[in-house]
């Protein structure tokens, strides 16, 4: 236990997670509870518009983790791949996999619970991609952290991204949260988008400046991520640190 | 001419050097073994090599372009295998090599997977998920997936370490065509030391991060003027061990047979002594020194050392 991130995750960090997104979900529903119709809108939609993050995330994590384990690492690094294509790899088959994802899920919603996600309209592209943004720096800064200590952070790339999530407001507004969590929450590029999708929805207008505000934070994190994943790169290269084969 | 010039290059890993200001060069067409005990440091050269290591000093050029300035440039034209590296198990055999072609941009990419299934007999294995190979077959595919760009250097870790005795001849063949036709120039890391012997046209020995030897195989093992005389004695054993002891000669007991360590211009008096003593042996065998015996002594005596 003291050497598994796996356990201590599993035993601290999942349930308190859980306690804070679902509690605070449960305060906002009950809020909610006459307009039942409303409540759902807001869950699934938050649910969907939350895989363009994980996938973003997620894909270019797992992949990098996926290259350790089958000892791949070695046979991308000593061909003439750039860093740069490499990354980019997983950043085009993220959207194209959260794309086909979001496709499929959305026409589900729409069958079974009459909610249409694409009544967001031109606001979807935006919201899409921008959330992507904040998956793609969460998921170099976890690839950067994988590179540098290898697979016993591997943890990481299942459970950072939602250490964001209750900042997040995914299924409930801003206003739900206590004041410092508030203001945490002013610092999370996603926490502007899914404000803006839940005023899209009810409103049925943006204000344009939660995009700004989301686009220029996505732009700060993702330089910092990217600086990180880079000298985790030049580390292992120094190093050694991770066995490439 | 020379294809790789490796001058002064050095690795410290903290208070450990890894490898020792070592330099040393690689002719087109060359094959060269690079030989050495565990951690001798071998696999560090061979990374910073394939650039996947940062040199703590010296310099790497392949074509006369510096590998830490033409990375990608020079990447195209050198490749890499190694009995520790595997390709991911959950794509078939057909869609790794696509993969890799696609790393190198190769053209007509078909064509070229098509030979070199039929080269490395994996015709029968291309819609075979990874998982499924035998190591023998998986090794075959990374020296397949070696050789898919075709490489102007190839670096070669242990390349038949784990394969069938027939197959791991097929691969020394297949090398040495491939040099003779292509002018491919390939090192080779090897613990066989027969194979080196059989493929490398020169070889340099690592120990301790430092090139203790540079020479031909042949050179290597004519430094070492102990041979072995093998006899299968019918009578007289006790005697030549008498003999064994009182000239001072190592000896060892083979199930039947009796080894003994010689120097080569003392083999006519060790034959002409057993005759005095009446030993009868009814086979004889004498074994010139070899690159394992080179290898064997640089282990021993690092052994000996304080």
């Amino acid at each position: 236990m003291k050497h598994s991130l796996n356990r201590w995750s599993d035993m601290i960090y999942w349930p308190i997670l859980d306690l804070l997104i679902w509690g605070l979900t449960i305060k906002y529903m009950t809020a909610l509870s006459l307009n039942p119709q409303k409540m759902i809108i807001s869950f699934i939609a938050g649910m969907l518009l939350w895989t363009f993050v994980w996938r973003g995330q997620y894909e270019i994590s797992v992949s990098i983790l996926e290259d350790l384990w089958s000892r791949n690492l070695i046979n991308l690094f000593v061909s003439p791949l750039t860093f740069w294509e490499f990354i980019s790899a997983f950043i085009i088959i993220g959207i194209l996999k959260a794309g086909i994802g979001f496709i499929i899920a959305s026409s589900v919603a729409f069958l079974l619970y009459k909610v249409n996600m694409f009544a967001l309209g031109f606001y979807l592209v935006p919201f899409a991609l921008l959330l992507f943004m904040t998956g793609w720096w969460v998921g170099f800064f976890v690839g950067g952290l994988i590179l540098r200590y290898g697979t016993k952070v591997e943890q990481f790339a299942w459970s950072m991204v939602y250490l964001v999530s209750p900042f997040s407001a995914i299924y409930y507004p801003l206003s739900i949260l206590p004041n410092w969590a508030q203001t945490v929450a002013k610092l999370i590029p996603t926490s502007y988008i899914f404000e803006g999708a839940r005023e899209v929805i009810t409103k049925g207008i943006l204000d344009p400046k939660k995009i700004l505000y989301c686009f220029i934070l996505n732009c700060i994190y993702m330089a910092l991520a990217i600086f990180f994943m880079r000298k985790s790169f030049n580390k292992i290269l120094q190093k050694g640190l991770v066995k490439v084969y | 001419m020379d294809i790789l010039q490796v001058a002064n290059l050095t690795k410290q890993f903290d208070l450990y050097k890894a490898v020792d200001n070592i330099t040393f060069s690689l002719k087109e067409g060359e094959i060269l073994g690079m030989l050495g005990p565990n951690g001798a440091g071998k696999t560090t050269t061979i990374q910073m090599l394939l650039g996947v290591l940062t040199p703590t000093f010296g310099s790497i050029s392949y074509f006369e372009k510096s590998l830490f300035n033409h990375k990608e440039e020079i990447l195209e034209q050198v490749n890499f295998s190694s009995t520790y590296t595997k390709l991911p198990e959950n794509l078939t055999v057909l869609e790794n090599l696509t993969f890799i072609s696609y790393l190198y941009d190769i053209k007509h990419r078909k064509d070229r997977i098509i030979k070199l299934a039929d080269q490395f007999n994996l015709n029968n294995l291309m819609h075979m998920q990874c998982s499924d190979l035998s190591a023998g077959q998986m090794t075959r595919l990374t020296l397949a997936k070696a050789f898919i760009n075709y490489p102007k250097v190839l670096l070669l870790d242990e390349p038949t370490a784990s394969l069938d005795p027939d197959v791991a001849d097929f691969i020394r063949k297949f090398l040495m065509e491939e040099r003779k036709k292509f002018q491919v120039s390939i090192i080779i890391t090897s613990h066989n030391m027969a194979e080196v012997e059989e493929v490398c046209d020169r070889v340099i020995f690592i120990d301790q991060g430092r090139i203790i030897a540079n020479d031909t195989p042949e050179g290597l093992a004519k430094t070492i003027d102990t041979s072995h005389v093998e006899l299968l004695v019918k009578d007289g054993l006790k005697r030549t061990i008498e003999i064994c002891h009182e000239k001072g000669m190592k000896y060892e007991i083979k199930g039947r047979y009796i080894v003994i360590d010689v120097k080569e211009e003392n083999i006519p008096v060790l034959l002409y002594n057993l005759m005095e003593k009446g030993v009868y042996y009814d086979e004889i065998a004498i074994e010139k020194p070899t690159l394992e015996d080179y290898f064997l002594q640089v282990v021993k005596q690092k052994h000996e050392s304080p």
